[in-house]
């Protein structure tokens, strides 16, 4: 008797079909007007006077240099911010000490600060005119309007992403497995190697995906501390800038297909770790049976 | 080994967790720490570890002061509540961790570190689940693979922190009755933690009672249970009825009870309070004379399996007590809710009220008929 009409009705914690057929609706509208139609739209405007002028869009010396130095700026940053994230994390989550909420605010700074104020705070400081620009410049080094600065804002811009994928995690973690560990004799180098390193290597995956996407989009601070020098201070997001106020609108198309793949590339990465943490997460430790 | 600890003491910023706590634990004995949650007992335990370091005090393994020594060095074997299996290892490599990460020099080779493991396995009977991962395994195993594993380097000593306090009732009882048979087996001196009293009574060779820092009382199981030293010890071990009363003269009355108590000679009009656990009371349908009996009503009847539990309602003063007894004995005579009964304690402890010194010395009376 029962089983008949209860398949029938539906389920007591679920909205009327239409309200869900509105909710779905709405979502699927939006996404398709502001993400999908733009992501074909960049593809078609890449592709709309041809294969050729694409290939030379992309294969031009300045693009090609362009290319480079976002690699160049995002194989530094990112490196750089792994080994700060997880250092800021592993003190953040193991060790109790004075300064660590000031540590914790000032991790999520760059969040906070607008990219192009960042900028400005490096040509500020290191420009021909800043703080330390005069010293700089009698000793030779070049740091704003050359790739050191490009390096340096995008770094500042990436720093929260890693530490703040890792300190929460870490958190969760707890310390009880290197305690265990500890008291079993290992010494603190072989327990970061062997159980917190293992432990964290999925979060700080996903950590250094993030920081490599906006590493490589980056474009207010490295912006203000380039100088747009074409072929040696152009990052990929500067050539598009540029191209586009030159009209030469299927070539800043081209390049942006080159972003938008790769951030798709990455955006691909991040769904399959997800897959993959989500299959591996560990069960609930209270409460189970024999 | 046996383990020393002298004047210890610990605060976590204005919370004194240890209050200069004293403790001789005997080589190769299974001691429990027992004690509400925040009474210390695991920071005790820990302090023993190495994993925290006290304020004050000192620690001796065998007499050798431990404090300077590092937690790695110390050669303990720790269990923790949630087991801290290496998420990322097989059964195998958790157990074989503490001989993997010996110096070279010290370090077995790979086929002594494959028979330890075996043999440990054996040991805990899980052979078979040597390629699995901890998140394969059920709650009891993963208790059993942490011991094995802190049995690996051969500890001196063995701390277990609330090592079944993750599992259900029906696995925490078989697997302390697992844990007692194994120290019998490998005699290695055992510290364990917990807030179960049940636990505690049926696993240890000593119980250590604490609260709020300091220990209560020290003994066997059976010294504890029977001859608590403190109002609190007789409340947290096993239930309790609770008498209020004045103690005058070498007698102490409750309501219409009166009992002798030649230890509080000398108190005069002392308010006086009377633990009796509810399997020490008779029943009895018609009142005693000279004052042994305390007249009640019963106001329920709850069947707990083998045992029969009754609550009461003092006449005099409207106070709910709990009486327990066997099925059988309930049967011979079977009362009724509603039906008025006489309370007759056979065993009652009597502490005289905030003084903490005259608690110490409890009075052991037994009921003897019309003795009094």
């Amino acid at each position: 008797m029962t089983g008949p009409t209860r398949s029938r009705q539906r389920p007591a914690a679920s909205e009327p079909p239409l309200i869900r057929g509105l909710l779905i609706g709405i979502a699927l509208v939006f996404l398709t007007l502001f993400l999908f139609v733009p992501l074909i739209a960049v593809f078609y405007e890449a592709l709309r006077k041809g294969l050729g002028v694409y290939l030379a869009a992309i294969t031009d010396p300045y693009a090609l240099s362009a290319i480079r130095l976002t690699l160049l700026s995002t194989a530094c940053a990112v490196p750089l911010n792994m080994l700060f994230g997880v250092a800021a994390a592993w003190a953040i989550t193991k060790f109790e000490f004075r300064g660590k909420s000031l540590l914790i605010t000032l991790i999520d700074l760059p969040f906070a600060v607008s990219p192009v104020i960042a900028g400005l705070i490096y040509v500020l400081l290191f420009g021909a005119h800043g703080w330390l620009g005069p010293t700089l410049i009698q000793q030779d080094i070049k740091i704003i309007f050359a790739v050191p600065g490009i390096v340096l804002a995008t770094v500042f811009v990436t720093v929260p992403f890693i530490a703040r994928e890792l300190i929460p995690l870490m958190q969760a973690q707890g310390t009880e497995e290197e305690e265990a560990a500890l008291v079993l004799g290992a010494s603190g180098w072989t327990t970061f190697w062997r159980i917190t390193l293992p432990n964290i290597k999925w979060g700080l995956l996903y950590g250094v995906v993030l920081c490599t996407a906006r590493a490589m989009g980056e474009f207010g601070a490295v912006s203000v501390v380039s100088g747009h020098i074409r072929g040696l201070t152009n990052t990929l997001p500067l050539h598009i800038e540029i191209l586009y106020n030159e009209y030469q609108y299927a070539a800043a198309f081209a390049c942006a297909s080159l972003l938008t793949l790769l951030a798709l590339a990455i955006l691909g990465i991040k769904t399959f770790i997800e897959r993959y943490t989500f299959s591996q997460r560990r069960p609930p430790t209270g409460g189970d049976t024999l | 080994m046996s383990i020393d600890i002298r004047g210890l003491y610990k605060r976590f910023g204005h919370f004194t967790a240890l209050d200069h706590i004293d403790l001789h634990i005997p080589a190769g004995q299974l001691v429990a720490l027992l004690g509400p949650s925040g009474c210390g007992k695991t920071t005790l335990l820990r302090i023993i570890a190495g994993l925290e370091t006290a304020d004050q005090g000192s620690i001796l393994f065998d007499g050798e002061e431990t404090s300077s020594r590092h937690v790695r060095d110390r050669r303990v074997g720790f269990v923790f509540q949630h087991y801290a299996l290496f998420q990322h290892m097989t059964v195998f490599e958790n157990i074989a961790f503490g001989l993997r990460v010996r110096p070279r020099a010290r370090r077995p080779s790979e086929t002594q570190i494959r028979a330890k493991v075996h043999e440990l396995l054996a040991l805990i009977q899980l052979e078979w689940l040597a390629e699995r991962y901890p998140s394969q395994l059920s709650g009891g195993q993963r208790q059993r693979i942490a011991l094995a594993r802190a049995l690996a380097v051969e500890p001196q000593v063995l701390l277990l922190d609330e090592p079944f306090g993750a599992l259900d009732t029906k696995v925490r009882k078989e697997l302390r009755r697992w844990l007692r048979r194994l120290h019998d087996e490998i005699h290695v001196t055992s510290v364990f933690v917990t807030h179960d009293q049940e636990e505690a009574l049926e696993v240890s060779d000593q119980i250590v009672v604490m609260n709020h820092g300091r220990i209560e009382q020290i003994g066997t199981p059976e010294a504890v249970y029977d001859t608590p030293a403190t109002p609190f010890v007789y409340q947290f071990l096993g239930n309790i009825n609770l008498f209020h009363g004045r103690a005058h003269s070498g007698w102490v009355r409750l309501g219409d009870l009166r009992v002798q108590a030649p230890e509080y000679q000398d108190a005069q009009h002392a308010p006086a309070m009377a633990y009796v656990r509810p399997h020490d009371i008779d029943l009895l349908r018609e009142p005693e004379d000279n004052d042994s009996t305390l007249a009640a009503t019963v106001t329920r009847i709850s069947i707990l399996g083998s045992l029969v539990r009754l609550e009461l309602k003092q006449t005099s003063d409207g106070e709910i007590a709990e009486v327990e007894m066997t099925r059988e004995r309930f049967a011979a005579d079977p009362l009724q809710t509603g039906d008025l009964v006489f309370v007759k304690p056979r065993h009652l402890h009597v502490f005289l009220e905030g003084t903490e010194s005259a608690a110490s010395v409890p009075m052991h009376w037994h009921g003897d008929g019309g003795g009094i």
